[in-house]
């Protein structure tokens, strides 16, 4: 609870911070993209957390996002129907996780190395099959391979997931709906079922869990199951989203994004700690920063370490918060 | 729990809500004594785009302008149309953008042009985005300036490979088939074959030069890879001669450069550069690298913003036409003008170029 309130401090101070120094960050249309962002980092942040809960860590995130993208553009550009290609995709990330979770768990390889090298392979595999992709690259009727008839199927898809009109334009945050319902479905299990108590025992002392009856080995292949399938779909949301992806760089860092908002969020990298809500409002912090320093217009140069100092004041004000509390009880 | 994360998805919709600022529909022009707002957005960091921003700084004090200036940390639309969108929604009076995938961004600019006036530099959109104007050289001129530097240190033919950042942006394609523009003949316009001596190495036949790989190799952008691009290419090239390296982006010569000493190679291949990186001027000046084609960054800058704050005051005469913008050739030894199709081109040296920038970048504290 003391790491809830502490993220809901933090959050709330960035965001006090933001609209009142910035008239143009009240704008409505602002706070939107701000919320979309936070659902797009929020939705992989979902996933690192739950891995970190369990004791372990992914670091292949930002280069599933990356393939996941790409490969969900070139299924379409291939022939196959948006509709069709979107479950296809989260087939692979399925398959990331599992072949992780595998790694992990039957050759009990560390998770740290199994997902550097996930990071390097996935990178790779997006660079082999595409450059560039784009829906136009997808749909461009110019050009003989492309298949126009997919244009509105993905702008559907666009409209319903992201939120933007047939234009482009943002009409709703729709991956921040997203991220909300993911979180509502994740903390129903890992609150209110045996499963999240299964997580929770791993994380805490893996050998009592076991002795308990718990088939650890399942569990953590489970989650990570889970962290690179979220990683996909957040993958086909940033294809959807931008108007083009590079393999080189699309989702790059996006797991020290997830595992810093998970972090923030009150998950401990010792596991066994963390919350569902925590986990959202962990992934909040960075965008309103981020939207901070756009606005702002603010050096360059500068932009990094603004951002990095204000995570870590972040979570220094939440250790400190943390251990007033220990203290009084 | 449930019932908190209902509490927060209201929580974060009535801050979504609480908003009344103003809409940044048709960015409207600003009053007399006004300081218009303009915005600057690159395609990624580089000292080609700390030359930009010190001309953008400068045109903003001269002309009374509030400047928002971003280099995207990578070379990615994914990063820079957010950016962008910020900056729309905040209202600003006019944006200059280097494009990075002008198919791609195509149907995002179009929407924006519609709200706020919007140019290009350096990379261009398609005109039907709306775009107001485009400030930068004619890519596809400036390659077959680059292809002409290759033919005169490699006049007999030879092994050429080019090395940019992506093969999709407007300035990417047109630089690069300058190049080759410049240097097929009829009967070998890209032919494929093998090189003539290192026989596992594919490629294309340009006239007179067999193209390592058949295209340009990519990087991604500035960092590691360009230099290990170049280093693998030369590695594959190991005793061939009459080798010229083509670094098509500001940061490729040096990185060639960089390559070329790891292997001792300095001096044995020729090295022709685009833009005016302070590295590459100064391995001009001391022979190391042949000569770069240049683009005038500080000016794009300049002009951008003087551009947009014009427009912002109800002034369209400041936009520029097609092909306006002239690139410049750098060489050690320098050489007198010279009008080719129709531009007036100078010929600086290397020494004397170098130090304009310098000044250029005294001018304004960056």
């Amino acid at each position: 609870m003391t790491r809830i309130l502490g993220i809901v401090g933090l959050v709330s101070a960035l965001y006090a911070a933001l609209l009142l120094t910035t008239p143009s960050a009240r704008d409505v249309g602002n706070l939107m993209d701000v919320a979309n962002l936070q659902g797009q980092y929020g939705i992989i942040t979902l996933g690192a957390a739950l891995v970190i809960i369990v004791g372990g860590i992914d670091l292949s995130i930002g280069s599933v996002v990356g393939c996941s993208a790409v490969l969900f553009g070139v299924t379409m550009k291939s022939g196959v129907h948006p509709y069709a290609a979107l479950p296809l995709v989260l087939a692979f990330g399925a398959t990331v996780g599992l072949v992780n979770g595998l790694l992990i768990t039957r050759l009990k390889l560390q998770a740290f190395l199994v997902t550097l090298c996930g990071m390097f392979v996935y990178r790779g595999l997006a660079r082999l099959i595409g450059g560039t992709v784009s829906r136009t690259w997808v749909t461009d009727p110019r050009d003989p391979t492309a298949h126009p008839e997919f244009d509105t199927p993905i702008r559907n898809l666009r409209s319903g997931l992201v939120g933007k009109d047939f234009l482009g334009e943002l009409v709703f945050p729709g991956e921040f709906i997203l991220l909300i319902v993911l979180a509502l479905v994740l903390g129903f299990f890992l609150h209110r079922t045996a499963y999240g108590r299964y997580w929770y025992a791993i994380g805490h002392n893996e050998l009592a869990a076991k002795y308990a009856g718990v088939n650890v080995d399942r569990q953590r292949v489970i989650v990570y199951v889970i962290c690179s399938t979220l990683a996909s779909l957040a993958g086909m949301l940033l294809f959807l989203n931008m108007p083009s992806i590079q393999a080189d760089a699309g989702g790059s860092s996006w797991e020290l994004f997830a595992i810093l908002g998970a972090v923030l969020g009150g998950c401990s990298l010792r596991g066994g700690e963390g919350t569902a809500i925590g986990m959202v409002l962990g992934a909040m912090v960075m965008p309103v920063v981020d939207n901070f320093v756009n606005l702002n217009g603010m050096k360059s140069d500068g932009i990094p370490a603004v951002i990095g100092l204000t995570l870590l004041l972040g979570t220094i004000i939440d250790e400190l918060l943390r251990r007033r509390n220990a203290a009084r009880k | 729990m449930a019932l908190r994360l209902v509490f927060l998805a209201f929580t974060s919709l009535a801050l979504a809500g609480c908003g009344g600022g103003n809409s940044a529909t048709n960015a409207p022009n600003v009053a007399g004594g006004e300081r218009p707002k303009i915005a600057v957005v690159t395609n990624c960091t580089d000292p080609f785009w700390d030359l930009c921003e010190a001309g953008a700084n400068k045109a903003a004090k001269d002309h009374n302008v509030d400047l928002l200036f971003r280099q995207p940390e990578k070379l990615d639309a994914a990063i820079q149309m957010p950016i962008i969108e910020a900056w729309v929604k905040q209202g600003v009076n006019g944006i200059a953008v280097s494009v990075i995938d002008p198919k791609g961004q195509e149907e995002d600019l179009t929407r924006i042009a519609k709200k706020v006036s919007l140019i290009t530099m350096d990379n261009d959109a398609a005109e039907s985005t709306g775009r107001l104007c485009y400030v930068g050289v004619d890519n596809r001129e400036a390659g077959r300036a680059v292809g002409r530097l290759v033919k005169k240190v490699l006049p007999n033919g030879g092994t050429i490979a080019m090395f940019i950042g992506n093969n999709s942006s407007a300035n990417a394609i047109d630089r690069s088939g300058g190049v080759l523009d410049e240097l097929k003949t009829p009967d070998a316009d890209g032919k494929p074959g093998t090189h003539p001596v290192k026989k596992d190495v594919t490629g294309k036949y340009y006239g007179k030069y067999f193209l390592v790989d058949g295209e340009a190799k990519t990087d991604g952008g500035p960092g590691e890879k360009a230099v290990t691009n170049a280093r693998d290419v030369l590695g594959r090239l190991d005793g061939v001669t009459d080798i010229c390296m083509i670094g098509l982006y500001a940061y490729n010569p040096p990185a060639i450069l960089e390559a070329a000493r790891a292997k001792s190679l300095v001096g044995k291949i020729k090295i022709v550069g685009f833009d005016e990186n302070l590295e590459t001027l100064k391995s001009i000046a001391a022979g190391e690298i042949e000569g770069t084609v240049v683009q005038d960054p500080f000016n794009y800058g300049y002009k951008s913003v003087e551009i947009l704050a014009a427009v912002a005051r109800g002034d369209k005469s400041k936009l520029l036409g097609k092909g306006q913008t002239p690139y410049q050739v750098i060489t050690k030894d320098g050489g007198p003008d010279q009008t080719i199709n129709g531009l007036l081109i100078k010929f600086p040296k290397a020494v004397d170029f170098e130090k304009k920038i310098r000044d250029d970048l005294a001018s304004v504290k960056k």
